[in-house]
């Protein structure tokens, strides 16, 4: 596509190639390949088909415009945040300490809980459960194409962020990471259409897959049985099925059950825990994997990914399951 | 044509800027009302000069654009191609209407444009949206006689400067 561009960039004498249909001929006709070259573009991008590499050659490129198209939004909260009243800094901060107090009470009954289960997974012999670290990131102010489904997060390559990484939110899961810079990493949204999350409903422990609808208010779970046991308000957790998304995390809750006889499958509306069009924080997860085998050959096998978080801030060891 | 060189750097300045301009997210409220930047810069630039921006041009720049906000690629590409090509088209026509008449043009351009956006949307499985889709091309016609105005006015200190 370059050369074709750098030719018309060129030749500034676009008024004289009207040698085969006369100038608007021409004109038409570029017109023409142009949109042709555009639509075989769209194709492969959707695809995944070579573009898909070359865009992520391309941000690598382009990544400190992301940073200077930052600024300003960052300029200016950094001004709200220096000029908002005093008063309401000492409420926002009172809640803060209460709900820090809340969570950390909840915390504390978790690590029972968590020995607990520990102990009985040593008695039924089963694998360990694995061990999380959250690392935190902040969405970059960038505006992208609403049907773009990404947003962009402040931690790349240089962080250790990895490709397929999961995200959450303090409230569901957000999505998974797609493309990683230097500092900043692009997060595929699960409302995005293209993407599936298995999920399972933590009622009844049926299994299945959500689909992004392309809206960020609910996805859609089309593979449900039709005398499925869901009914609006049942939990949705990830099933940690594929071994993108770690299992347990909070998806959403069911909104609406479409039951239809005509159809084989019920349609499940679910409504996304996360706060995916208005979020700014997000936790990255690590799943450290379990040691299989006894602590006399992990050391080496272990320490590394271990200790790599623990040198940027301080993530928070939590056992799930 | 005297003035090709300055011109060219002043166009991709201000095609920079269109695109920056698109990335910084607006407060909450106003983001619905985010005009596409890039397409009324460039429609500017055909519409007043002969040829210096041309299809070329407005391809390459739709996939900077495509490759900084997300979108597929050859998206605002193609959106933007077909622009200039319209401008090209009716130029001569579209030059020497009063400026009200001239921003109703560019309202009938954006609204054009998001009719191929919302088609190709469609075609990729994604659910309609909402009325406020329709709101940055009156946004742009709003817009259009000031930029048009600042547009003219950096072009007529750029050749100052030349001189």
């Amino acid at each position: 596509m370059l050369p074709v561009n750098d030719k018309n960039l060129v030749s500034r004498e676009s008024s004289s190639p009207g040698r085969w249909f006369g100038e608007e001929g021409s004109r038409t006709a570029r017109l023409m390949i142009y949109i042709l070259l555009a639509i075989v573009l769209m194709f492969m991008d959707q695809i995944g088909h070579y573009v898909p590499r070359i865009r992520t050659a391309m941000e690598l490129a382009f990544e400190p415009v992301f940073h200077v198209a930052g600024w300003p939004a960052e300029a200016f909260e950094s001004i709200e945040l220096r000029t908002r009243e005093r008063n309401k800094l000492i409420t926002e901060n009172q809640q803060l300490l209460e709900q820090l107090l809340k969570v950390s009470g909840s915390v504390q009954t978790q690590t029972a809980l968590v020995q607990e289960n520990q102990r009985l997974r040593d008695l039924l012999g089963a694998t360990r459960g694995r061990e999380y670290f959250f690392e935190f990131a902040e969405m970059t102010r960038v505006d992208l194409d609403p049907f773009s489904h990404k947003v962009w997060i402040n931690r790349g390559a240089d962080e250790g962020v990895l490709v397929g990484q999961a995200v959450i939110d303090g409230l569901g899961i957000v999505g998974q990471v797609e493309d990683v810079l230097r500092h900043l990493s692009s997060v595929r949204l699960i409302s995005d259409p293209d993407h599936a999350l298995p999920v399972q409903i933590n009622r009844t422990g049926l299994r299945t897959v959500a689909y992004g609808r392309g809206e960020t208010s609910h996805l859609l779970m089309p593979n449900v049985p039709l005398q499925a046991d869901v009914s609006p308000g049942d939990v949705i957790v990830t099933s940690g099925l594929g071994d993108r998304f770690p299992p347990g995390f909070p998806v959403g809750e069911v909104e609406r059950v479409e039951r239809d006889s005509g159809e084989t499958f019920a349609k499940v509306y679910v409504r996304p825990y996360a706060a995916l069009d208005r979020g700014r924080e997000v936790l990255l997860i690590e799943v450290q994997k379990p040691p299989e085998a006894l602590p006399t050959e992990t050391e080496d096998a272990n320490e590394p990914p271990q200790l790599e978080p623990q040198d940027e801030a301080e993530p928070l060891p939590v056992d799930q399951q | 044509m005297k003035h090709n060189r300055e011109s060219r750097s002043l166009i991709l300045l201000t095609i920079l800027m269109a695109v920056l301009l698109s990335l910084i997210p607006l407060p909450e409220v106003l983001s619905p009302f985010k005009p596409y930047w890039v397409a009324l810069v460039v429609i500017y630039w055909s519409l007043e000069t002969q040829d210096m921006i041309n299809m070329g041009l407005a391809f390459l720049v739709g996939l900077v654009l495509d490759i900084l906000s997300g979108s597929l690629m050859g998206l605002h590409a193609l959106s933007l191609v077909i622009m200039v090509f319209l401008v090209q088209h009716f130029r001569s026509r579209l030059r020497f209407f009063p400026p009200w008449q001239q921003a109703l043009s560019v309202l009938g351009l954006l609204v054009n444009d998001r009719i191929i956006l919302i088609w190709i949307a469609a075609l990729l499985g994604e659910p309609l949206p909402t009325w406020q889709y329709w709101l940055p091309p009156l946004i742009g016609m709003a817009l259009w006689p000031w930029l048009f105005l600042l547009l003219d006015r950096m072009r007529a200190m750029a050749r100052q400067q030349k001189s």
